[in-house]
């Protein structure tokens, strides 16, 4: 009953028309950023916090125009999965598989707008549970103490690699270098100059925002040329939708089915979107796709990892709003959001910010509403602007980021950072280093270390704190499990998801 | 496999170093306690060292690197980036604009035409866009006439 009182106050606040607005913006936007390969949602949300931070808005209001961005990301990224064949970003794979064909044999229409209402539900089912399991967690993780906190901080940087994970070394080394960027400045406890080699600049640390788009948007460009990418890719075109009631309900099960998956998926340390999309994909083809038509073009194929995937980024708003533990690149580019608008997350934000939590929850309901209303309508506008080729689109972002980034706080010297993680990013990427661990450790640094220092004061000294209750033990295991399951798993899997594009481009060939 | 060897002996300089800074840290104002500041740059300094060995150790295969050819492209494209910001201030967000755009959407493949009208498309549209309509001021330069903003 509480938790319908807050919702309710929530979709006031969500339902102003100020807000209303922010969330359509951020729809259209977030659909245009999905849809544009290699503008995945971690780099669109990241291009867009420094905008939202400079112009002042309030937090609600820029919370809202960043999660419907995220939202509006899952949904677009299914558009060049099934008209180009190439996934938008890394949960959009699967809906190649059955998308793809689906448009070659002239129903790319059809797919659109069934994935579009896969989207819809597998978000809608995924934020209704998102209601119900947060204030839950919310309370339970009011038991955590400083050194349960600590524990459960390694446990997000040992899970983060995902089950299929490649080398969970690199994964380390990875959130060191973040944490490690993290330790520069004044330290907060002591007032010890930490790194700063006396450049006033590095007083207050490093701008983990600036980090985000250097190392997102500036190393994305230097791919974009290195491979030669300017050109764009080869769309197959849209015809007339035809679409009966008789095949919207044909794949609601389905929907149904992967929804429920795909939040488990979110929701579960080292999961992620990738994983719910796979793992609803292979469900389906199992339980329905018995008679081979599964990677032909089965309606169905194109439901199942649509709802998968959607689910699984709303899923993964829980850990991220109730524990401050973000399990994928999006949501720890929203927590970075969050922190610099001077907001913790954690439990207390249930209590201490209810309003702004309910509104942006709220907010999800008519965000995903006005994706689905903007999705099958405007479906055309979205495809044609597929057709921008990079080579015009990039240096348009690159210079949107540059504003972004400027715009902060008038200062040139904010830019060359930005270049300078730019060339990092690429170095770092080239490396096979993965770039989320980075910046969750530049994210979680000051709160791990504050847990560190509050748990060894209490206890002390005594550094058996750290594993001395049933609860952090169990913390322990999971993130030490986390850290060696894709040893033992990562191959098999891995083969797996292999297999399943080989079988695709088969056909496609 | 040389990559990884590289990323290896570099990451494990900078472990090294990162390590004895830390250990260097003067003692805070009002006496040691049991977490200081240098407690936990010295925790990642043991684990960076630990990971950089087993990189060496155990290398991944090597992604394949750009020739000379593309590394001077990307290190041009640095550059031009670096230019727009040396020229933001003094030249004005226009100007600057205009000739980062261009020459990125050139570098990309572009024909010149296209590029420029982009690139003058683009700075002018931001320009107005976010000076007028957002009200964040963006530095005029040159462009700045008379006592206007």
């Amino acid at each position: 009953m509480e938790t319908l009182n807050f919702l309710l106050q929530g979709f006031a606040v969500a339902l102003t028309p100020e807000n209303l607005m922010f969330a359509a913006i951020g729809a259209i936007l977030g659909t245009i950023i999905g849809a544009l390969p290699g503008l995945g949602p971690a780099n669109g949300v990241a291009i867009l916090i420094p905008l939202a931070f400079s112009l002042g808005l309030p937090a609600s209001s820029a919370l809202i125009l960043l999660t419907s961005v995220y939202a509006g990301a899952m949904y677009g990224g299914r558009i060049s999965s099934i008209l180009l064949n190439i996934p938008g970003d890394e949960p959009a794979m699967m809906t190649c598989l059955d998308g793809y064909p689906m448009a070659l044999k002239g129903k790319a229409a059809e797919a659109l707008a069934i994935s579009a209402i896969a989207s819809f539900i597998g978000s809608l089912l995924a934020t209704v549970g998102l209601v119900i399991l947060a204030p839950v967690l919310a309370k339970f993780a009011l038991r955590f103490g400083p050194a349960e906190y600590f524990a459960l901080f390694t446990l997000a940087f040992a899970t983060l690699g995902g089950i299929t994970g490649k080398n969970q070394v690199k994964t380390v080394v990875a959130a060191c270098l973040g944490l490690m960027i993290a330790t520069i400045g004044v330290d907060i406890t002591t007032g010890n100059q930490r790194y700063t080699y006396d450049i006033l600049e590095l007083y207050e640390g490093v701008d983990f925002i600036i980090a985000i788009v250097g190392l997102f948007a500036i190393s994305e460009l230097l791919f974009f040329i290195e491979m030669h990418a300017g050109e764009g890719f080869k769309k197959v075109a849209l015809n007339k939708l035809k679409l009966s009631m008789k095949d919207i309900i044909q794949v609601l099960p389905t929907s149904l089915r992967g929804s429920i998956l795909g939040f488990i998926a979110g929701v579960l340390p080292g999961a992620g979107a990738s994983l719910g999309s796979f793992l609803s994909y292979t469900m389906e083809k199992k339980v329905v796709g018995k008679n081979g038509t599964f990677g032909e073009g089965d309606p169905r194929g194109v439901a199942a990892p649509e709802a998968g995937n959607n689910a699984a980024a709303n899923g993964a708003l829980v850990p991220m709003l109730t524990l401050g533990v973000p399990g994928s690149g999006t949501t720890a580019v929203l927590l970075a959001m969050l922190i610099s608008l001077n907001i913790q997350p954690g439990p207390m934000l249930f209590t201490q910010n209810a309003e702004l939590v309910w509104g942006v929850i709220a907010a999800l309901f008519v965000g995903n509403l006005i994706l689905l209303l903007l999705n099958i309508p405007m479906i055309g506008i979205f495809v044609k602007l597929l057709s921008i080729p990079p080579k015009y689109l990039m240096p348009v972002v690159t210079l949107v980021a540059s504003v972004g980034i400027f715009a902060i706080s008038n200062s040139p010297l904010d830019l060359y950072f930005m270049i300078g993680f730019g060339l990092l990013g690429y170095l770092l990427r080239k490396l096979h280093i993965p770039l989320v661990p980075v910046i969750l450790g530049m994210l979680l640094g000051p709160e791990m270390e504050k847990s560190l220092r509050h748990a060894l004061t209490i206890s002390d000294g005594d550094w058996t704190i750290l594993w001395s209750s049933g609860l952090s033990v169990g913390i322990w295991v999971v993130a030490i499990t986390g850290l060696v399951l894709p040893y033992i798993v990562g191959p098999v899997l891995r083969r797996r998801m292999a297999a399943a594009q080989d079988k695709e481009h088969s056909i496609v060939d | 496999m040389i990559g990884d060897r590289i990323l290896g002996i570099a990451l494990l300089l900078l472990a090294v170093v990162y390590g004895w800074e830390a250990a260097m840290f003067p003692e805070p104002f009002g006496g040691s306690e049991a977490v200081g500041p240098e407690t936990f740059p010295l925790i990642l300094s043991v684990i960076l060292g630990l990971s950089s060995i087993y990189l060496l150790v155990r290398p991944d295969e090597d992604e394949e690197w750009p020739h000379m050819k593309m590394l001077a492209e990307l290190g041009f494209v640095l550059l031009v980036l670096a230019v727009f910001t040396l020229m933001l201030q003094p030249v004005g967000f226009i100007p600057a604009t205009t000739l980062m755009v261009s020459v990125l959407c050139w570098r990309m493949g572009a024909k010149p035409l296209p590029s420029v009208v982009t690139g003058v498309g683009s700075a002018v549209v931001v320009y107005v866009l976010f000076n007028f309509l957002l009200e964040l001021h963006l530095p005029a330069g040159l462009l700045k006439l008379g006592g206007g903003a």
